[in-house]
């Protein structure tokens, strides 16, 4: 309760104390997950997701001697792939993804720092298939680390890896009759440049 | 001392945990759709046989090339119906578009009447206007012959319905040339043989949906 109170005050006399240890951070690479959805018609019908390139954007203050808090995010280029038994893999709607987390980052093993937080993200897609009521708003639990490659001053380079976790559903998907959620666990990895004041 | 983040950090994992054992549940899809298959008649030296023939156009052909013969405002009534039969679809297993060229069409729509020497046509006998699908299946009945020939023609013309019964008629003799190679026996859909209806019904949404996951047993070929 004290940390997030304390994050709390912390961000609320920002710019006049905190602003010269501010990090600042850009970042791309590719996100991976599990299936989307899963549909019977005869047979199984996986809706999976191929690759997306993600760029992200965060920046992040201290709020104790080794912790820092901020925010993360994130645009994918998704795309989804349909898999189905005797039939061959399809590409299907492609999506964006717009993420937003708050979270806090500290270190965890020599150089090693770990990342958790949570936030929304929003599937910006056409208007057809799953998405044609429009794109779900999901919660989004993040876990991940990053690892500084090079460091120059206030320059450095950090390799990432992140862990996102989703139930995803689409409002079309529930008007034709789909019930609960899908379990949706992505695995990112990239770069980032980061810039501390 | 155990530090808040960490706690915190066990906190999201132990959420995480909770919550990752959910997998969504799909519809049942039952009871709704009608036969879309070719009950077709043939002799095997001298004894009458029936085979049971589906069709659907293979992902590889996608989107399906449609000519579409400029006459009565048919273009415009084919795009809306290749939009009206794709919205049926979740997943993009049909897809349409209008070609300039009919050299590579798959599908030719035009504005007359078929030639008489068709023999494997389907009818829709609208108020106004007449359409027919010439399904050839080729000697061997497993091939669709490419281009398949759609007709959608005016019957009444000047008549106050004739936009509307264009609209219909397009709509069901697209339907044919997708693989829906029966009649609905419901005189809503838009599968009946004299259809009147405006939109697909959930009987001829699930039908194509049908038809589009279940093993084809003919392919297109190009003579």
């Amino acid at each position: 309760m004290r940390f997030f109170t304390t994050t709390l005050a912390l961000a609320a006399l920002l710019p006049a104390t905190l602003t010269a240890q501010a990090r600042y951070s850009f970042g791309a690479g590719a996100t991976g997950g599990t299936k989307l959805a899963t549909d019977r018609i005869f047979q199984d019908i996986d809706i999976t997701q191929r690759i997306a390139p993600t760029f992200t954007l965060g920046a992040s203050l201290p709020v104790s001697a080794r912790e820092r808090a901020g925010i993360e995010v994130s645009l994918g280029f998704g795309k989804t792939r349909i898999k189905e038994e005797g039939f061959s893999a399809y590409d299907g709607v492609s999506y964006k993804t717009l993420g937003f987390t708050v979270g806090a980052d500290g270190p965890m093993l020599k150089k090693l720092r770990y990342r958790f937080g949570a936030g929304l993200t929003k599937y910006l897609a056409d208007k057809e298939g799953i998405f044609r009521q429009g794109g779900p708003l999901l919660l989004t639990l993040t876990l991940g680390s990053d690892y500084p490659v090079i460091t120059s001053g206030k320059v450095g380079l950090v390799a990432r890896l992140r862990y996102n976790y989703q139930r995803f559903s689409t409002d079309e998907l529930r008007s034709i009759g789909f019930s609960r959620t899908q379990d949706v666990h992505q695995l990112g990895l990239g770069l980032a440049v980061e810039y501390t004041r | 001392m155990i530090r808040p983040a960490s706690l915190a950090l066990a906190a999201t994992l132990g959420l995480v945990a909770a919550v990752a054992c959910s997998d969504i549940v799909s519809p049942t899809r039952t009871g709704l759709s009608y036969d879309w298959r070719l009950l077709l008649n043939y002799d095997s030296a001298g004894i009458p046989l029936q085979d049971t023939l589906s069709f659907h156009w293979p992902r590889s052909s996608l989107p399906v090339k449609v000519w579409v013969e400029d006459q009565n405002g048919l273009p415009d009534h084919i795009r809306t119906a290749i939009a009206t039969w794709k919205a049926a679809f979740l997943y993009g297993e049909w897809d349409a578009k209008v070609v300039s060229d009919s050299a590579i069409a798959d599908v030719i729509v035009r504005a007359i009447q078929p030639p008489p020497q068709s023999s494997s046509l389907r009818y829709a006998l609208a108020e106004a206007c007449i359409g027919a699908t010439d399904v050839d299946t080729v000697a061997n009945r497993h091939q669709l012959r490419v281009p398949v020939h759609a007709y959608v023609y005016v019957s009444i013309p000047g008549d106050p319905r004739l936009e509307e019964c264009l609209n219909t008629v397009a709509t069901h003799e697209l339907g044919h040339t997708m693989g829906l190679l029966q009649h609905s026996r419901d005189s809503t859909d838009i599968m009946y043989a004299v259809p009147t209806a405006d939109a697909l019904t959930a009987s001829d949404v699930a039908t194509v949906v049908n038809a589009y996951h279940f093993k084809a047993t003919m392919v297109p070929v190009r003579p």
